[in-house]
């Protein structure tokens, strides 16, 4: 989730104890604090799931990336022994973007191992998807 | 409680209605929403001519950073352009393009009162058996827009003119480069979306006409008949292809989750109001392309707004419920509309 989720908290106590002051418009408290509630609850669900997926992602990133080595040169082997979510996300970006070369690469030339790919980036949204989602 | 910015409204109407006097607003609230301006509602009363009158009123500014970029002008005189025709648009009374009435730039408009815009509402009582309805008001309406000449309603003057050939072009370009310079993390999704977008150019428009830019269910005044009272939201609107807006109506991103249209109707039926109104054709693989165009650019939307938080621009909990909550979502209808989901 981007913005990541502990500092969207910071902001939001913030926000939360500065609505707490009574001289604060009521129609302005009350958007502030509704939308807050919202992000809450949204990052209420996504934050007990969110290592987990980015782990799982990040390893069939890898996996997918190795396949393809013959097209481009996969990314530096990293280490996996740090959990936080934003050292998780930040390999994930990095593998996202090795990702886009690697499949640049092989449309119209490997249909195999661009489907592979497309299979991947298809699981990882749905392990992504949010309960009250749009599509 | 009195809002600090209800005098500063009133100082400012009082400059542009030089015969009135006791300018005053009261009951100023803030629309939920608005990620991409400020909007609120108030009341105006002033005395004039010796009467006293009073009219519920729209402000509409800017935010210190918003989640798209758009010009303020072009907004405001696509809402003039369309007041009075077949397209119901609220009438526009002040641009304000300074910084120093009220911060922002802004414009203040007539409130069409007593209607509903959220979509939430319409999956409920009373709205439920009003959906068909609304579907041939909404895409008559979008064929109206379609069906406008730019150069009679003045908005060619206003708005960058663009090829027939280039509308495509021109519009992936500036969504892509908004996610090279907004994104925060890679999106493999929506790159591989935009080569096959560049790889498939869509044939040229049918005409150049006005694009409302954000036509979508949420985005018009409605109420339980059906009926469709005011058309929102045109900060996007520019000059090209009217099979751009159809296609952005129909992202999934905008089914709400009922696999319709919209919400509302399928796709084809859609589709077929739009182009009795619009008079134009909607060939299938041109509006492919549009309907695809139209994920990237809900994407690169939805990223700007993250960005606008990350830098701290503007750190309202409005710039992430966009980021969180529609991201993934639209990568979900990315993959649906190339076939993938």
């Amino acid at each position: 989730m981007i913005p990541s989720v502990p500092a969207v908290l910071v902001d939001l106590a913030g926000k939360v104890m500065a609505n707490a002051a009574p001289d604060v418009n009521p129609t302005d408290r009350a958007g502030t604090l509704g939308l807050s509630a919202l992000l809450m609850g949204l990052a209420a669900e996504g934050l007990d799931s969110a290592a987990h997926h980015l782990v799982m992602e990040n390893r069939a990133f890898r996996a997918l990336l190795a396949k393809g080595a013959a097209y481009v040169p996969p990314p530096a082997e990293h280490a996996e022994d740090d959990f936080r979510l934003s050292a998780l996300a930040a390999e994930n970006g990095r593998l996202r973007a090795a990702l886009i070369l690697l499949q640049t690469a092989v449309e119209g030339r490997d249909e195999v191992m661009n489907d592979a790919i497309w299979s991947e980036l298809r699981a990882s949204t749905e392990r992504r998807k949010t309960q009250g989602s749009a599509v | 409680m009195s809002h600090p910015l209800e005098p500063r409204i009133a100082a400012y109407i009082a400059t542009q209605m030089l015969d009135a006097t006791d300018v005053t607003v009261r009951d100023l609230a803030r629309i939920s929403g608005g990620a991409s301006r400020e909007t609120y509602r108030f009341v105006g009363a002033w005395r004039q001519g010796g009467q006293a009158r009073e009219r519920k009123l729209i402000l509409r500014r800017d935010p210190p950073a918003s989640l798209i970029d758009t010009e303020r002008r072009i907004e405001f005189e696509a809402y003039r352009a369309f007041h009075g025709t077949s397209v119901p648009a609220p009438e526009m009374l002040w641009l304000e393009e300074g910084d120093g009435p009220l911060d922002h730039p802004f414009f203040i408009a007539e409130e069409i009162a007593g209607f509903q815009a959220s979509p939430g509402l319409l999956w409920n009582a009373p709205y439920l058996d009003s959906h068909a309805r609304l579907a041939q008001r909404k895409w008559s309406i979008l064929g109206e827009i379609a069906k406008a000449d730019p150069v009679a309603n003045g908005l060619a003057q206003v708005m960058p003119g663009v090829a027939a050939g280039d509308c495509w072009n021109r519009e992936l370009t500036y969504w892509e480069d908004v996610l090279d310079d907004d994104e925060a993390e890679p999106l493999p999704i929506i790159r591989a979306a935009i080569r096959w977008l560049r790889a498939n150019p869509p044939p040229p428009a049918q005409k150049v006409g006005v694009v409302h830019g954000d036509y979508r269910t949420g985005n018009f005044l409605y109420d339980p008949d059906g009926q469709i009272h005011g058309i929102l939201d045109w900060e996007m609107a520019h000059l090209g292809d009217p099979l751009e807006d159809l296609g952005w109506s129909l992202n999934p991103i905008w089914t709400f989750g009922r696999r319709l249209a919209g919400g509302l109707v399928p796709d084809a039926q859609a589709i077929a109001i739009w182009e009795q109104a619009s008079g134009l054709v909607a060939e299938p693989t041109a509006l492919h392309w549009w309907t695809l165009f139209n994920c990237v650019k809900g994407q690169a939307i939805w990223v700007s707004s993250a960005r606008a938080w990350l830098d701290g621009g503007n750190r309202e909990p409005i710039m992430v419920y966009p980021a969180w909550a529609m991201t993934n979502a639209q990568d979900r209808a990315t993959l649906q509309v190339m076939g993938r989901l």
